[in-house]
């Protein structure tokens, strides 16, 4: 008899699953529909927020290629000095206005044949030059996902697309000595967290030759050119294309480096 | 009368005010996506009274075409796609994010699934869901297991083998697993890829078969395979309802139905540590070791989305089966359900 009425209740059962209600699960995070800032943030507790920066230090520290875990690291641990750093944008006039119209660095977003058609030793044409020589493209930064703040998130966006820019006004190339010595000016200059603990721990994997010369000649370099430039995140870059390198690096008081790294680490 | 059409993407497209028209529905049924699971009236799932008209009040049809992808409410031509991408992504870090989120655990609850299963040489398993191939392979164990027990006790009984036996042995023809076969059937080519993979790695060959399909529609005739299994697949499936069906089909009289699957669990205490270990530990293990937090987000999601073990037990009923039970493991945080088709 139950059977027989459980077989006429069939049609009913054949949409199971209704959703549960959200207070049968306190302490989700919410991923889809409201409470997003930004079309790619996923919000995070503070205890996700801890063990996110713990677990992608780990891994960065473990497999060097995870770059995505860099990114991470930076999101996670970076909160309150974003905030420093957006308020320093907003103080200067040529950062206010990188806040305000929110550039974008990516392929789409670059002319690469006018880029190309500008002279020798102009800004951008160097650039395009690290990009070719290096093998990289400005579309390989992935997206914010875990800053609490839509505008702190674009902060990081921005301070990701610059990084290729920071590469071309120090000179240095992108094999891990270059990365090293650019993260030590970008730690003296941002003071993110995440810069520190690269430029601390990056240096981990070197040969005995190539630290050497890090520590009594790059370092030395990145830093005392980190404390006298500028913030690099307040340079409207789209807008100095056509500005020579050497003039460039004048105005922000960067001097040619010690040595060249492209045939080291 | 106006009728909205939905696309794949599950938004009401064209308004037509024209009658009901035949082509114009076979149209929209040909143009969703080829994984759909077994949809067999589409043009009536794609039609009805759209919303923007008025207040139309959602009738029981509209309910029901509408389902979850975890804690989102998706169409239900959207989740098998959906889920698909989930897979695909996970596949190739699936066995390492399930060592890293069960913390080894998983291993042990499936080995209590084939110790339930309790196999003898001769059995044909249909593993559904079965993409990396984790119970095919311990059921392949067991069997070979079973089966050189059995020669050595008819070694030790004075029953000599026969001449066909001992020639067989020199030859090498002899079947270490006495008629057994595993069928791994799965919808994602990738996670068969994987389990593929594993096999040639670990030297699995003979009595194992890969086939790729959808548990609510099986590619396999009436009555054909003495155990049906299940593990941590069955949560995933659009209707549920079907594959228990499609279950019960492909089983022999006499045949075994088993599920593993994440359930209720029963302790206050365990549940909740269980869900701080859910939602805050396991997207960030995702995240860190697979590089995709969403994919682990849907599964986790996912578990609460299943019925519970009295619930689930019913539906198996429900699809025919008798003797129906479940045996709660580690708390209720899995259970496996058996049920025999008569």
């Amino acid at each position: 008899m139950a059977t027989l009425l459980r077989r006429s209740l069939r049609p009913l059962r054949a949409f199971r699953g209704h959703p549960r209600p959200a207070a049968d699960v306190p302490l989700r995070a919410t991923s889809h529909g409201a409470g997003l800032l930004y079309p790619e943030h996923i919000p995070t507790s503070l205890v996700q927020k801890a063990l996110l920066a713990a677990g992608s230090a780990g891994m960065a520290l473990y497999d060097p290629y995870r770059h995505d875990m860099v990114a991470v690291l930076g999101e996670t641990t970076g909160y309150r000095t974003l905030k420093v750093l957006r308020d320093q944008m907003r103080r200067d006039p040529e950062g206010a206005q990188i806040l305000q119209e929110r550039p974008r660095i990516s392929l789409a977003t670059l002319d690469l044949g006018k880029l190309r058609s500008l002279p020798e030793d102009s800004f951008g044409r160097e650039y395009l030059r690290f990009l070719d020589v290096n093998r990289v493209s400005p579309d390989t930064r992935a997206p914010t996902r875990f800053v609490d703040d839509e505008e702190l998130a674009y902060v990081i966006q921005r301070y990701r697309e610059v990084h290729d820019m920071v590469h071309t006004l120090l000179g240095m190339p992108t094999n891990i000595l270059g990365e090293i010595v650019v993260k030590w000016f970008e730690a003296v200059q941002t003071g993110l967290p995440m810069c520190i603990l690269s430029a601390l721990f990056g240096p981990i994997q070197l040969s005995a030759q190539s630290l050497q010369v890090l520590v009594s000649e790059l370092i030395p370099w990145a830093v005392q050119n980190g404390r006298r430039a500028p913030c690099v995140l307040n340079l409207y870059y789209e807008r100095r294309w056509e500005q020579p390198l050497r003039a460039l690096r004048e105005e922000l008081g960067i001097t040619e480096p010690p040595r060249r790294v492209e045939g080291l680490a | 009368m106006q009728h909205g059409v939905l696309s794949a993407g599950g938004h009401p497209t064209i308004k037509m005010a024209a009658p009901r028209s035949w082509a114009l529905w076979s149209l929209c049924g040909r143009g969703w996506s080829p994984v759909l699971p077994g949809c067999r009236l589409p043009w009536l799932r794609s039609c009805w009274p759209s919303g923007p008209l008025g207040a139309r009040p959602l009738s029981q049809e509209k309910r029901a075409t509408e389902t979850h992808f975890g804690f989102e409410t998706v169409s239900e031509e959207e989740k098998g796609g959906k889920v698909y991408q989930v897979f695909e992504s996970v596949a190739r870090k699936y066995d390492v994010m399930n060592d890293m989120m069960s913390l080894g655990i998983h291993r042990v609850w499936k080995d209590l699934l084939l110790l339930k299963m309790h196999p003898f040489p001769g059995t044909q398993l249909l593993d559904v869901a079965g993409g990396t191939g984790d119970i095919a392979f311990r059921f392949l164990n067991y069997v070979q297991a079973q089966h050189q027990r059995k020669q050595k006790r008819q070694l030790r009984a004075q029953q000599n083998l026969s001449w066909e036996e001992i020639a067989k042995k020199y030859q090498n023809q002899e079947d270490s697993l006495g008629g057994s076969r595993v069928m791994v059937c799965d919808i994602n080519k990738e996670m068969l890829k994987m389990g593929k993979q594993k096999a040639c790695a670990r030297g699995y060959k003979a009595g194992l078969a890969w086939v790729l399909g959808d548990a609510e529609e099986l590619p396999f005739d009436d009555d054909k395979f003495d155990v049906y299994t299940i593990a941590f697949g069955i949560r995933n499936v659009t209707h549920i309802d079907r594959a228990l069906q499609e279950a019960h089909r492909v089983l022999k009289p006499g045949g075994r139905f088993l599920c593993l699957e994440f359930s209720q669990v029963n302790n206050p205490l365990v549940s909740r540590l269980y869900d701080v270990y859910s939602f805050q530990v396991i997207p960030v293990l995702g995240e860190v070791i697979a590089g995709d937090w969403k994919s682990y987000q849907y599964l986790v999601e996912s578990i609460r989305q299943f019925p519970p073990q009295e619930e689930f037990k019913e539906m198996i009923e429900d699809a025919g089966f008798q003797k129906v039970t479940y045996e709660n493991l580690t708390s209720g945080i899995v259970a496996i359900h058996s049920g025999f088709k008569l």
